[in-house]
């Protein structure tokens, strides 16, 4: 089975520069997709797959700022390359702030282009594949019947046994058992590790959380780089 | 009057000789002289005129005797005239009464001064002297000393004597012909033509020793008139007297010389002055007027006791206007002090007045005329110097709004020049490729032409908002292209600000006369105003809209609209004004630019708030081809 090509969503308003990326990318061995704006691409969001996007800065209609809150909500997984007229200081600053992955100056050699798309489909290859762990993680412990959640919480929050038992108004051997059952769905063999798929699933700060956590972190972009 | 062209004079004369020595006798010398100057009351003059009022001569010497004796002693004088009308009552005792009458008349107011005018009045005051005005200064006139002497004047009595010399009117003659060759000299036939003829030859046989002299006497008037008009062109003719001609019919001399000189064919001249209007050109006498004026002289000296003795009346040359023009002869030929008779006034004399008016309203015109032309030209220079620091401002103004827009430039000029680097990287990995795909190849080599091209026009662009002008390059051309030209020049710009920029062009053409550059300045200097009020005032969604439109078929209007904040109310007029802003950056140049560049092209600008919120600048031009 031959592997997808990462897709590069190039979106620039001026078409004879989307096209030449266009081109480069493709002899890159990447898929590109051109939008001539950002709400262009919004439209027509890509359902999923490895990639990119490759935005130029100054764009008429949304700005900057509003489109990558924007992107960041609807297609977390995808690094943004930002492509600049003048890489301004008070621009590059906008746009890391914005929430940039990388931040290029026009014209770009092809050389430093290819650099950061690379780097950009690696991050995203990383986000993905934490973000598989997670939704794996997830749907083991959605499979937690409330009750080991409850104790489940507790003890990831570093509760002993007994601690358990008298929140719950049980008995120890109760909790234990639960314990056990938790660390077999959750194909755990140690404390240690439910801890982490815990702190991964972001439950330890919400210890006062009593609902199951969601299936994906908006977040999720924030924690790299 | 004895050489008088009137004959009744001439033959009282004649008639008067034998009664002349007996008078002699009787009267003798009384050498009484000047008489005692006159106190208390004005001076008697008694004028004698011998025959009746209707005689010309004597009228003519009386009034221009009376005339000079008003005006010398400022009409502090008494005249009298007496007409003694000797020719229709010649007889002694006619004669008598008339002294008798006269002495009675002026009993109470003897004369002081008894002018006689002519030798029988002479004869008549010297005859009667005693009883009509004792002791009065006789003054008599109107002859030659040969007569004077016929008449055996007493020697107190003093005359004003008339002497002609033909030889003056030849003079006359030649100075008026210098080239004529031939004289002609015509007389009559009866007694007083021959004395006349005798006279005239003995006087220009010295003067006119160069010419060829031909007397013509003892014709009838009909072969006198026949030989005048056969005279060669380059002759003079004199016509001394013709009292009767050859065939013994009587003239009067000035008829028979005016039958003469009708016929001539040169010109014809005469020694009387009663001569002139009958077509004679014209002669030299003692005239009747100068006789009297000489007359008056003397009546002055002794009415003021001043010794009086003979004078000569000053001989007078007198032309006829009329006939030197006939034979053109110039009148700058004449003698100093020539009467000038029946002399046409030239326009200049007869309209000097209406002429001078002309004239002065012709030089106060040109005057006016050339006031204006150089007051013009003064305005000229000064418009055309206002005019060239005004395109030198428009120029500090042009590389001003360059740099204002010089980061958008450059960004707008990096799309092109970035698509061409990545199109040519792309080209070269895609020939490394061991299946080159030739298609694309070509596509990015036409793409980077398409991209270089774009590149240069905004290169272009740029250099036409920085072209300097020393004088306008005037242009006829549609305002919609340099509407779309500067939304061009703004689009960068714009985009760089988030703010949308949206043409609303007119229909059709807008054809409008004015440099495009200083146009183009006026939109991209309304444009950069409104979209930093906007962007400094945060509008959320800023929009700037140019809109063309025709205006009543003679004009053509162009706005530029904001959604801003619009302008305050007290500062909706002086927006225009030089060094007014509001921005920390601003030069306060942009607007009041605008403003004179379009008044430069007759056009005017103004500001306004739009019912719906933000501002509208709007300026109006003449639309090109109406006048």
């Amino acid at each position: 089975m031959i592997a997808m090509k990462p897709f590069i969503h190039i979106i620039d308003d001026d078409a004879s520069l989307r096209t030449a990326l266009g081109r480069l990318v493709e002899t890159y061995g990447f898929c590109a997709v051109s939008y001539p704006s950002g709400e262009d691409f919004l439209a027509r969001l890509p359902t999923s797959g490895s990639g990119c996007i490759l935005l130029d800065l100054r764009m008429p209609g949304l700005s900057g700022t509003d489109l990558q809150v924007r992107l960041a909500q609807a297609v977390p997984l995808l690094p943004v390359i930002f492509l600049t007229g003048q890489g301004t200081i008070a621009e590059s600053v906008r746009a890391m702030r914005a929430g940039a992955d990388d931040f290029l100056e026009k014209p770009v050699p092809s050389k430093i282009l290819r650099q950061a798309i690379e780097r950009a489909l690696g991050q995203n290859d990383h986000r993905r594949a934490e973000h598989d762990q997670l939704q794996i993680l997830q749907s083991k412990v959605s499979k937690l019947t409330p009750r080991e959640a409850q104790v489940f919480d507790l003890v990831v929050s570093g509760k002993r046994n007994k601690q358990v038992a008298h929140e719950l108004r049980t008995s120890e051997r109760t909790v234990k058992a639960h314990r056990q059952r938790i660390m077999e769905k959750l194909s755990a063999t140690s404390l240690a590790e439910i801890v982490s798929v815990a702190a991964r699933l972001g439950r330890i700060e919400d210890d006062a959380a009593r609902t199951p956590p969601r299936t994906s972190s908006p977040k999720a972009n924030t924690l790299h780089r | 009057m004895q050489h008088g062209p009137i004959d009744p004079l001439r033959r009282n004369v004649l008639r008067a000789f034998a009664m002349l020595f007996i008078f002699l006798l009787v009267v003798l010398l009384d050498s009484g002289s000047a008489t005692a100057a006159i106190v208390g009351r004005s001076p008697r003059v008694l004028i004698l005129y011998p025959f009746d009022e209707r005689l010309p001569a004597t009228s003519i010497a009386g009034e221009s005797a009376r005339a000079r004796l008003i005006g010398e002693t400022a009409g502090k004088i008494d005249l009298f005239s007496e007409f003694l009308d000797l020719s229709r009552f010649p007889h002694q005792i006619h004669i008598d009464r008339m002294a008798r009458y006269l002495a009675e008349k002026y009993t109470d107011q003897r004369p002081d001064v008894v002018i006689a005018m002519g030798a029988e009045a002479a004869r008549f005051i010297v005859d009667y002297r005693d009883t009509i005005a004792p002791g009065a200064t006789i003054v008599v006139g109107g002859f030659n000393h040969e007569s004077g002497k016929m008449l055996a004047l007493p020697a107190d009595v003093v005359g004003a004597y008339s002497e002609f010399d033909i030889a003056n009117t030849f003079a006359l003659a030649r100075a008026l012909q210098p080239k004529a060759k031939h004289l002609f000299v015509i007389g009559g036939s009866a007694v007083f033509d021959h004395e006349w003829l005798d006279s005239a030859k003995a006087g220009l046989a010295a003067v006119a020793r160069g010419y060829e002299t031909t007397y013509l006497e003892g014709l009838s008037i009909d072969e006198f008139i026949t030989r005048a008009s056969q005279v060669p062109t380059d002759s003079i003719v004199i016509i001394l007297t013709i009292f009767a001609d050859g065939t013994g019919r009587n003239f009067l001399p000035k008829e028979a010389a005016g039958l003469v000189a009708s016929k001539a064919n040169a010109p014809v001249y005469g020694p009387y002055d009663t001569y002139i209007g009958q077509g004679l050109v014209g002669g030299n006498a003692p005239t009747f007027e100068s006789m009297g004026h000489s007359i008056a002289g003397l009546a002055l000296d002794a009415i003021a006791g001043r010794a009086v003795s003979d004078v000569d009346v000053p001989n007078t040359f007198f032309v006829d206007a009329r006939q030197m023009e006939r034979w053109g002869l110039s009148e700058k030929a004449l003698p100093a002090e020539t009467s000038l008779r029946f002399r046409q006034p030239n326009l200049w004399e007869r309209h000097w007045q209406l002429i001078l008016a002309g004239l002065a309203v012709v030089t106060l015109q040109a005057m006016v005329i050339t006031g204006l032309l150089l007051e013009r030209r003064r305005r000229f220079a000064a418009q055309g110097e206002s005019q060239l620091r005004l395109l030198e401002l428009v120029h500090l103004n042009q590389s001003a709004t360059a740099g204002a827009l010089s980061a958008s430039i450059a960004h707008e000029l990096n799309q092109p020049l970035g698509a061409i680097l990545t199109n040519a990287e792309a080209a070269e990995a895609i020939l490394r490729s061991e299946t080159p795909d030739l298609t694309i190849v070509q596509q990015i080599l036409a793409d980077i032409r398409e991209d270089d091209e774009r590149a240069g026009e905004i290169i272009l662009r740029l250099r036409g908002m920085l072209k300097r002008r020393s004088e306008i390059d005037w242009q006829e051309f549609d305002l919609n292209e340099v509407v779309a030209g500067a939304i061009n020049i703004l689009r960068a710009e714009a985009a760089n600000k988030h703010v949308s920029v949206s043409a609303e062009p007119s229909l059709g053409r807008l054809r409008v006369r004015a440099d495009k550059v200083h146009l183009q300045q006026v939109i991209l200097n309304l444009a950069t105003n409104a979209m930093d009020a906007m962007v400094e005032a945060a509008i959320p969604d800023p929009k700037l809209v140019l809109h063309t439109t025709l205006l009543g078929n003679t004009k053509v209007e162009m706005s530029i609209s904001d959604n801003g904040k619009g302008i305050p109310n007290e500062r909706l007029n002086s927006i225009f004004d030089a060094f007014y802003t509001t921005k920390p950056n601003g030069t306060g140049l942009g607007l009041s630019i605008a403003r004179a560049i379009v008044e430069t092209y007759g056009g005017k600008i103004w500001a306004d708030n739009r019912a719906g919120g933000g501002a509208v600048f709007r300026f109006v031009l003449p639309l090109a081809g109406v006048s």
